[in-house]
């Protein structure tokens, strides 16, 4: 546990130094997307059998969910460049487990996302967002939204280890756009075309999006919370094992 | 003595073909080659970091490939590479180097202000590696390596990038430690340097060790007899090496005198690290002298002959 502590102090202090790219980066992207179309497609809510009135309600619980994956990514690149520096090399000479920086350099990527997501909510409740579940449904919604952001972030590890590339990380940045079209994000599931519903159903965002609703403006029933949290455990199982055989590999040279 | 002795055999396919030797406690040990003749690979094997295709290996007493976590707390390296995370400063990875060997926080602090003060950097110490000069770098890089007080040390390449006071003041650290007891393992470019630190020398060459012994020992085994001059009115210094003794020099002379040279000064030296180097690998690694007069110098050289 040492050394694990030791390298989150480290990754910590680094965000602490570089504020603005480790924790005001996240948020930016969420925020414009929430502000955006809630001041400008909010007619939408006239649509036949829309949910709620206020569109930003809509909105917001899927935006906090989005921070994840607007805020991840940040930590494979580091973790690329300390292979690359021969920083890791020193931390396996003073015997410490090369995993240990792995899993450090993953909890950093989470604890970016946890700021932005709190931002997110604050300015959803701004907009006219209720929390009709109360904090219990606010503090799932924080487990939900670390869960997601670490299965997400293994993506970006798998990527930045197979390539070893510093930069390779940056190509999945626009992954988050058809992920959010493709999903409830915008409309319920009726008011998408067929193909689209179908998408939708195998996209993991849209049941972390609608286990995010059920969290904060209800209901909070145990279907949504239970498949949300399946489908970000399931991925978070999958990245990060493929992200550690990546690693291993990448640390024994091969 | 226990843990300050280390014995390595090792071959990996294309980087090392055949290399074995011991090296002892409170001895320098120097690692000479051409670059990619094998130095790193061996030494990247000796400290666990890359495993050997083939063979075995021992540091302190301990298989590198069977006990790689005992062999890592009984040495320290500095990579030839200065492995430094940019955004951290010095004061910070020396501290983190001591907790991570598991020094208190206390004794972390103060661990690292010796060694800041030690390899002079102390005045940069709570600055970023960032802004840190290559030989700053290459310093923090090696205090790191110190950080736990190794019965046995790596120095691959340690004073590439350092400044003459840098070189020396690091010369007089090793010299130290090796009075106190450490193995050092030391690579290095600079042959002056091995034959100044060093108390024995390996020439590693297509990755197979070509000689092993005391500089002199190495010296004495070599043929090869330099002889310095400056010829003509252009009065520029050249050198010219015999192959064989010195007995060769008078023909030498009588040679140049017949056709014309005129000899301005004149000295014979005996054989240099570099010398045996040369004449080892057939290259050099460092260019001592500007050649002369085009014509005169070929004409030497010809006349020097290998005869």
């Amino acid at each position: 546990m040492m050394p694990l502590r030791l390298l989150l102090v480290r990754n910590l202090r680094e965000g602490a130094r570089n504020p603005v790219l480790a924790y005001a980066l996240p948020i930016i992207i969420p925020l414009a997307v929430l502000v955006l179309v809630a001041k400008t497609l909010y007619r939408v809510t006239e649509l036949p059998g829309f949910p709620t009135t206020n569109y930003a309600e809509w909105m917001a619980p899927a935006i906090i969910m989005l921070t994840a994956m607007t805020g991840v990514g940040y930590a494979a690149t580091s973790l690329v460049i300390d292979i690359q520096s021969g920083f890791l090399d020193r931390l396996r000479l003073l015997d410490a487990k090369p995993t240990t920086l792995l899993l450090s350099r993953a909890l950093f990527d989470v604890v970016r996302v946890l700021p932005a997501g709190a931002v997110l909510l604050v300015v959803g409740i701004a907009l006219g967002t209720d929390l009709n579940e109360g904090v219990l449904g606010v503090l799932l919604l924080f487990v939900l939204l670390t869960v997601w952001a670490a299965a997400y972030g293994g993506l970006y590890f798998v990527v930045a280890l197979a390539t070893r590339n510093a930069q390779a990380p940056l190509a999945l940045a626009p992954l988050f756009l058809p992920l959010q079209f493709l999903s409830t994000q915008f409309v319920p599931e009726s008011l998408l075309p067929g193909w689209v519903q179908a998408l939708a159903a195998w996209n993991p965002f849209t049941y972390m999006i609608d286990a995010a609703r059920a969290m904060t403006t209800g209901p909070l029933t145990a279907g949504p919370v239970v498949e949300a949290f399946a489908v970000a455990l399931g991925l978070l199982i999958v990245t990060h094992a493929a992200a550690r055989r990546a690693f291993v590999k990448a640390v024994s040279g091969k | 003595m226990l843990g300050k002795r280390y014995e390595a055999q090792a071959a990996a396919v294309d980087a090392l073909a055949d290399v074995s030797f011991t090296v002892e406690a409170g001895e320098v040990f120097g690692f000479l080659g051409r670059n990619g003749a094998g130095k790193s690979t061996t030494v990247r094997i000796l400290t666990t970091l890359l495993a050997p295709t083939s063979g075995t290996a021992r540091v302190g007493g301990h298989d590198v490939m069977e006990e790689p976590s005992a062999v890592r707390q009984m040495i320290g390296a500095a990579l030839q590479e200065a492995a430094l995370d940019e955004l951290m400063t010095g004061r910070e990875h020396l501290v983190l180097a001591g907790r991570l060997v598991g020094l208190t926080k206390p004794a972390a602090g103060e661990r690292a202000d010796e060694l800041l003060t030690a390899f002079g950097l102390s005045g940069a110490a709570d600055r970023v590696a960032a802004t840190y000069s290559g030989g700053m770098r290459r310093r923090l890089d090696v205090s790191m390596a110190m950080v736990r007080r190794p019965p046995v040390l790596f120095l691959d390449e340690p004073t590439t990038g350092l400044d003459p006071q840098g070189r020396r003041a690091l010369w007089q650290h090793i010299a130290d430690l090796r009075s106190e007891g450490t193995a050092v393992f030391l690579t290095t470019q600079y042959l002056a340097e091995a034959d100044e630190l060093a108390d024995r020398v390996a020439i590693i060459h297509d990755g197979r060790i070509a000689a092993i012994g005391t500089p002199q020992e190495l010296k004495d085994r070599v043929d090869v007899t330099t002889v310095r001059l400056e010829v003509g009115a252009a009065s520029r210094a050249t050198a010219a090496a015999v192959t064989g003794d010195r007995s060769g020099v008078p023909a030498m002379l009588a040679r140049l005198a017949a056709a014309g040279v005129e000899i301005e000064r004149l000295a014979i030296m005996p054989p240099t690290l570099e010398d045996v180097f040369v004449k080892l690998t057939g290259s050099e690694i460092e260019v001592s002298a500007g050649l002369g007069e085009g014509g005169s110098l070929s004409a030497v050289r010809r006349g020097l002959g290998r005869s």
